[in-house]
This record gives C-alpha cells, structure tokens and sequence, in this order.
C-alpha cells in the first residue's frame, strides 16, 4: 500500500482525518473515541450508519422538544388570533350565530400548529446541527471527496479538551492502516464568499421593500379610493335594495317567493295563525299564547330580521336606512316607524301580516320567519311600542317609587 | 445498515403454534357458543322481534370484521410498497386478514332478515315503510334487499379471496426458493387494493350506514376505514405480544417492529379523528337539517356523554400519549394503548349504530356483552385454526434478513 498523507493547509492544525475501509471499522473507532472520552469528533460516511449515534457517544437529540413547543405555540396562536378578531377585535352578529365557535376554528389552527411545528423541525435541525456551514478544513482533503461515494471517514478537531497530537494518532492509528490526515486551516475564510453576501443582503433589502411601502402608505393620507389588486366581488353588476329591475312585469328587483312556496318543516294550517285574520278582518288578538319567553323569543328574532332597517327602538333608523341616508340613495324608502301612530293603531294580524309578507318596499319575510315566530316578533312589537308610549301611570307603584327619586 | 444477523436463519418448525392452537380454540369456541345462546336468550327475553339484538349483533360483526379489513389494508401495502422492515409481524396480519369467512356467515343472519323483510335493524327493509317517506323512496333502488344482499356477497367474497390469497402465496414463499411468490403479490397488491378500497366503502355504507336511512355522509366509508386500521394495528401489538409471552417470535420481532406499529397506530388515532372532524365540521357548518339530525342524537341528551367519550378517549388523549418515541418504545405503555384504543374502537361502533336502538338513553345491555363474545369467541376459533398448521414467520420471505435487522434511527 503506497498511500500517502496529502496533508493539506499551512497554518493552525483544525483537525485529524482518518479513513476506513468499512462500517465495521469506522463505527469500532468511534466507540473507542467515545470510552476514551472525546467529544468534539464526526464522521462522514456515503450513507446513513444504524447505531452510529450511539456508538459517537452523542445524547438523543433536542428537536422533538422544540418541535413540539413550536406546535403547542402554533396552537395557542392561532386560537388566539381566531378569538381577538372575530370575538373581540371585531365582532360580526350573523344570524344570531356565536362570535366564537370552537368547530369553524380547528381548520386553521390545524393548519398553523402543523406550519410552526414543520418550521420548529426544520429550523430547529438546522440550529443544533450549526448549518449552514459554508466550510470546513477537512473539505480541502482531496481523499476526502470520497465521502460521498465510497469512504468512511472520521475527523478528530483539535478543540477537543482531550485532544493531544500524538496520543490521537496513536489511537485511530490503532482502529486503520491507511495514512492520517492532518487538515490544516489554510485560510481560506469560513466566512461566505463576498459576491454570495453581496447577493443575500440585497436580497434581504429587496424583501424588505414592501414592509416600507406599507410603512411609508400609513403615514400618508390620501383621498383616493385603494387600490384593489384582488377584484374579488368588490364591483360588480347586481341590483341594490329596492331598484327597479324592468325584466319583471312587476318592475321589482327584490322578487318574493314563488307562489306556494313553503319554508322547511313549515306546513300550511288553516286558521289565524297562517292568516292573521279572524273572518274577513285582521285579529285583534294572538291566537297563541303571550308569555315571557315568547316575548323573548320575539326579541331575539326581531333583533335578527326586523333591527338593520327599523332600528334596536323601532324608529325607522336602523343602520341600513342610516347608510342609505349617507349614501343619498335615490330609490330609497325610509322605513316607518314602529311609534307611528298609524302603525301603533294597526291590528296585531295585520302586522304579522306585513311580517310574513311585507308592505309596500318592505319584503315579504315568510320565508325566513316561521308562522310561529312571526307572531313572537308582532308580540315583541307591541312591547315596544307600549315602551315608548307610555304614561306614569303604567309604572307598577313599587317601581314608581324609584321614578320619583331620580 | 448494520450487517446482517449471522445467526442461522430460523427453522419452519420453530414457529408453528400446532396442538398448541388446539388448547387454546377449545376455550374461545366455548366462549362463542355460550355467547350465542346468551344473546339468543336475552333477545328472546326482551320480545321486541330481536331488534335491539341485531344491533348488538352488528357492533361485534363490525368490530371483528373491521380487524380483519384492517389486517388487509396492511398485507396489501407492505406488498405494495414492498415493505421490508415489516416481514416478521407481516404473517400475523395475514392471519387476521385472512379470518373474514366466520364473520361472514356469523353477519348472514342478519342479511337474511333483511330479505324477509325484517326492519328490526335496517328501516328501509319494510317496503311499505319506504313507500311511505319520500326520502327512502328515492334511495329504493339501492336499498332493496335483494340487492343488499348480492352486495353483500360481493363484499365479503373478495375480502375472503383477497385474504385467503395472500396468505397462500405468502406460505407458498415459505416452500420454494425462488422469489416468484412475492413478485406475484407485489405485481397484484394494486388492483388488490382497488378492490379493498371499494368494497370497504361501499360496505361502510350498506352494513352501517344505512342503519340510519335518511342520513347521508360521503366520508362515511373513510371514517370506518380509519377505526378499522387502527384497531388492527392495536390488535396486532396485542397479538404479538400474546405470541411472545408463550414464546413465539421472541428473537425475531423487537422493539423496532413495536415501534413502528406504534407508529402506524399513532398515525391512525390522528387520521381517524381528522376525518371524524372533517365529517363533524361539513354538516357542522352547513347545518342542514337532513344531516344534522344523526349528531344532533349524539350531542345532545345521554350520547353526548359518549360523544364526549370518544373525543377525548379515541382521539385527543391517545394522540398525546402515542406523541412519543419512549411511549412507542416501552412495551407495556404501547400495549396499555393498544387495550385502550381497542375499547374505543368498540365505543366507536356502538355509537354509530346504537342510538338508533337506544333513544331514551345510553344503555349497555347484556345482550351486546352476549354478542361480543359470540362473535368474538367464533372469530378468535377461527383465526387458531387458520393459524395452526401455519409458521407465525415468513421464513422464506426473500426481505426477512432485512426485517431481522430492522432499526429505526
């Protein structure tokens, strides 16, 4: 065998290279490194070792932690972030729907714990593995190249606490027959090449380019409408509230139902309660129960359906009739206010009949409100009304008391 | 890779469960025929035409069907992807995938009340009870009895030829010694697992589904297949680690191959509750009433308890306790799991067929003790004599070296 050493380098020793012919023998020298009480070695081999961890002496490694810590963090985020926007941040009333329903937010946190826990893995390798890591002295061993196809190798560095010139050699010597090597820092830089720095900072100040527009766009004011990069359903050809629309004989763009349509779970019956009418003339009185929870119903569901037009105290200025104020609307209608004497005079049948099937500009609400629920809401309005009309006298005497007080 | 285990290969005779299978069959054929008679008994008690029974009868059919699908899916992918580390527990598989005749003819019964018209479990099997509702007119095509029974035995006949086949050209492999055998699973596991895909589907869909008519879910099939390979793979650590204890297998399975059951059992736990979730979510959100009624029967009154149950016990707290490499690696932790998950997968099926029975509450009967171990008793009959004359190894497995070597990093 005529090997020889190419030690390469000319300045400080940075560590020492052996190489082996086999699995066998690589692993054996590294438990012998290992009982001996060395730390700071690697091996390089063509392909992953079974074991080889074990026989390195190295402890298990930290990165399941991280990984889940970064997961756990993902979670708490995500639900966090759900909560603030949607229940405290900005609350949106829909339908009566909770602000915060734990089922519609697993999608997202599923998806975010899964992000930051792949992040946690993968930069978390990168950090306790110390990569990237432009550079190495064993690199420059031309013997070395071989680590990626056919050679064993195991390189002892010199900021090993036990590490001494001759009792290491001696030692590898012991476990390989083929030459060490000693690799030299021949000072060529660990640092990366200027030209790749150049390039990496000016990628990094190009990233940071619309963080400053972003910054510089806050700080200014400007009457300009944004601009909308995403069209999305922003602009688009529809009909508004109350338009006329001359495909219809009837010139109305909001249509009402078919005739016969039926709402789920909702069967015609005969009588007062589907019509409102007592003979020919509207009821006078329910023809359901009136109780306190049928009451409160009513007001949930008027609150629902009735408050965006008529207002949360029934005067006509809820906030769709307010936007159609600012907007100068022309079609538009004001609604009427519940407080109205002409309306307070009505007979309650023919209220839920404005509810189930809508007055004038109003529309027909039949198929929303079940029959049932429209009576709730005619209920709920009669409360209201008698709310705002009311005289001293209608104050329970235990209550008026107080009212004198003040 | 570590070298090879040098040591001899193992011998034929080494790992043949023989007489031995006979000691143990006896019992569990006991257990299966007092079961039977208790059930029939307690059905008969309760003179409500054996409805409440077939229910009962259904979860056990289920449970130990769903062991043997599960045991399919995973002969089939270890052929498919031609799996290496898995030889030495891949017999046991084969095993349990191959015992679906017993559960084919303990499930006819209840194939032969649907023919005679018998809703006691399926409502869509009296004609004029379909007439009467819109919503099981239109599905009468499909849910006609004769049909119901010719998919039936479509079902069960490829599980049973699927099975049967792998087993036999896996023994084959143990004969002769070229590696033609597992060439030919290997070139057919594709169409092989076409094949198990469709059927367990379909079959989620008739067998369980269809208990509740009216109701609809398109993962239905998914979510059988998720408990059902999960129940395997807990099944298979607590059947190996039977084997072990009598001394079986000792030197050929390690903590390797428990670990990466562990693995797949993790795996499992999470995708069943991902698509049981996804199943929640969809009609959750879209809140329509033909769909939201089944859960509304799970969520609200005493189901929810059990829905309840089956969170936290199926999914969140398996899910933390399997996170771990250790909690894979430490047998007796691995195997308390396994216990635990095979109770959930029985929960599991209870609680998809029951409350179709049991409105006024959650009521564990006798009678679905009675079933369990009827069906269990004939299905673990069965499997002992499947498994008698038959190595628990793979010996001729051309992969088996590498299973023997095995390590996880």
């Amino acid at each position: 065998m005529a090997e020889r050493a190419t030690n390469t380098g000319a300045g400080e020793l940075h560590a020492l290279l052996a190489e082996f012919d086999d699995v066998d023998a690589v692993s054996g020298a590294a438990r012998a490194l290992r009982d001996a009480g060395y730390r700071r070695f690697e091996v390089y081999s063509p392909f992953p070792i079974h074991g080889i961890e074990r026989s390195m002496g190295l402890s298990p490694t930290r990165l399941p932690w991280i990984a889940l810590g970064a997961g756990l963090t993902g979670t708490s985020l995500a639900l966090f972030f759900q909560w603030w926007t949607n229940a405290v941040d900005y609350p949106f009333k829909i339908s009566g729907k909770p602000l915060f329903g734990i089922p519609a937010n697993i999608p997202v946190t599923f998806e975010f714990t899964v992000l930051l826990a792949s992040f946690g893995a993968f930069f978390g390798m990168l950090i306790l593995n110390r990569l990237p890591e432009h550079h190495r002295p064993v690199f420059e061993n031309p013997r070395f190249r071989r680590a990626t196809d056919d050679g064993f190798f195991l390189a002892v560095e010199v900021d090993d606490p036990r590490f001494d010139p001759r009792a290491t050699r001696a030692l590898l010597e012991q476990h390989t027959r083929r030459p060490l090597e000693e690799c030299r820092d021949s000072g060529q830089t660990r640092e990366l090449p200027g030209s790749v720095r150049a390039a990496l900072v000016s990628v990094a100040a190009l990233g940071l380019l619309p963080l400053a527009g972003v910054v510089w766009a806050r700080s200014q004011d400007s009457s300009r409408p944004p601009i909308h990069v995403v069209n999305d359903m922003d602009s688009q050809p529809r009909y508004r509230a109350q338009a006329a629309n001359p495909v219809f004989s009837d010139g109305r763009a909001m249509r009402s139902d078919a005739l016969g349509t039926q709402a789920f779970g909702e069967l015609p019956r005969p009588g007062t309660i589907t019509t409102g009418k007592q003979g020919d003339a509207w009821t006078e009185s329910f023809p359901v129960p009136v109780t306190p929870a049928f009451l409160a119903r009513g007001r949930e569901r008027f609150a629902i359906y009735c408050t965006p037009c008529h207002g949360q105290s029934g005067y006509g200025d809820g906030l769709v009739a307010l936007r159609a104020a600012e907007l100068q609307e022309q079609n538009w209608v004001q609604p009427s206010s519940l407080h109205d004497p002409l309306v307070r005079a009505r007979p309650v049948g023919q209220l839920f009949d404005t509810v189930v099937n809508g007055v004038r500009t109003m529309p027909a609400y039949g198929r929303q409100i079940p029959r049932e629920d429209a009576w709730a809401v005619v209920a709920y309005v009669r409360a209201l009304q008698r709310s705002q009309n009311a005289a001293q006298a209608d104050v329970p005497p235990t209550e008026r008391a107080k009212l004198g007080a003040q | 890779m570590s070298a090879p285990h040098t040591e001899s290969a193992p011998r034929q005779g080494d790992q043949v469960l023989g007489p031995r299978a006979g000691r143990w069959a006896t019992p569990a054929l006991a257990v299966g025929v007092l079961g039977l008679a208790a059930a029939l008994g307690l059905g008969w008690q309760r003179g409500d035409g054996f409805s409440r029974l077939q229910h009962s009868w259904l979860v056990a059919c289920a449970f130990f069907l769903t062991l043997s699908l599960g045991g399919l899916f995973f002969v089939i992918i270890q052929h498919l992807t031609r799996a290496g580390w898995s030889v030495v527990v891949r017999r046991v598989a084969e095993l349990v995938a191959a015992n679906t005749a017993v559960v084919a003819l303990l499930f006819a019964p209840l194939v032969l009340g649907v023919l005679l018209s018998n809703d006691g479990l399926y409502p869509w099997a009296d004609a004029e009870r379909v007439h009467g509702n819109p919503l099981l007119s239109a599905k009468a095509a499909f849910l006609d009895p004769r049909f119901f029974a010719a998919r039936c035995i479509v079902y069960f006949a490829v599980w049973w030829l699927l099975g049967r086949w792998l087993l036999a050209r896996s023994t084959e492999q143990d004969r002769v010694s070229g590696p033609e055998p597992t060439l030919a699973l290997e070139r057919r596991s594709a169409p092989a697992m076409a094949a198990f895909a469709l059927s367990l589907n379909f079959a989620g869909f008739d067998l369980i589904m269809s208990v509740n008519p009216t109701w609809y879910s398109t993962i239905f099939g998914v979510y059988i297949f998720g408990g059902s390979v999960m129940s395997f793979f807990a099944a298979a650590v607590l059947a190996l680690r039977f084997l072990q204890s009598r001394g079986f297998l000792t030197r050929e399975v390690s903590v390797e191959h428990y670990h990466d059951l562990g693995k797949f059992l993790f795996a499992f736990v999470f995708f069943w509750g991902y698509i049981a979730f996804s199943q929640f979510m969809l009609i959750w959100y879209a809140d329509l009433p033909e769909e939201t009624f089944w859960f509304k029967t799970r969520m609200e009154g005493p189901w929810a308890a059990v829905s309840w149950v089956l969170l936290f016990g199926h999914f969140v707290l398996p899910f933390l306790g399997l996170l771990s490499r250790h909690a894979k690696r430490r047998l007796a932790l691995l195997t308390l799991w396994a216990v635990w998950l095979l109770a959930m997968h029985a929960v599991d099926l209870f609680w998809l067929v029951m409350p179709s029975a049991e409105t006024s509450g959650v009521l564990v009967s006798p009678m679905d003790l009675a079933s369990f171990a009827a069906v269990g008793g004939f299905w673990i009959f069965s499997l002992l004599r499947l498994a008698r004359g038959r190595s628990l190894l793979p010996v001729g497995d051309p992969r088996l070296p590498q299973s023997l070597a095995f390590e996880n990093f």
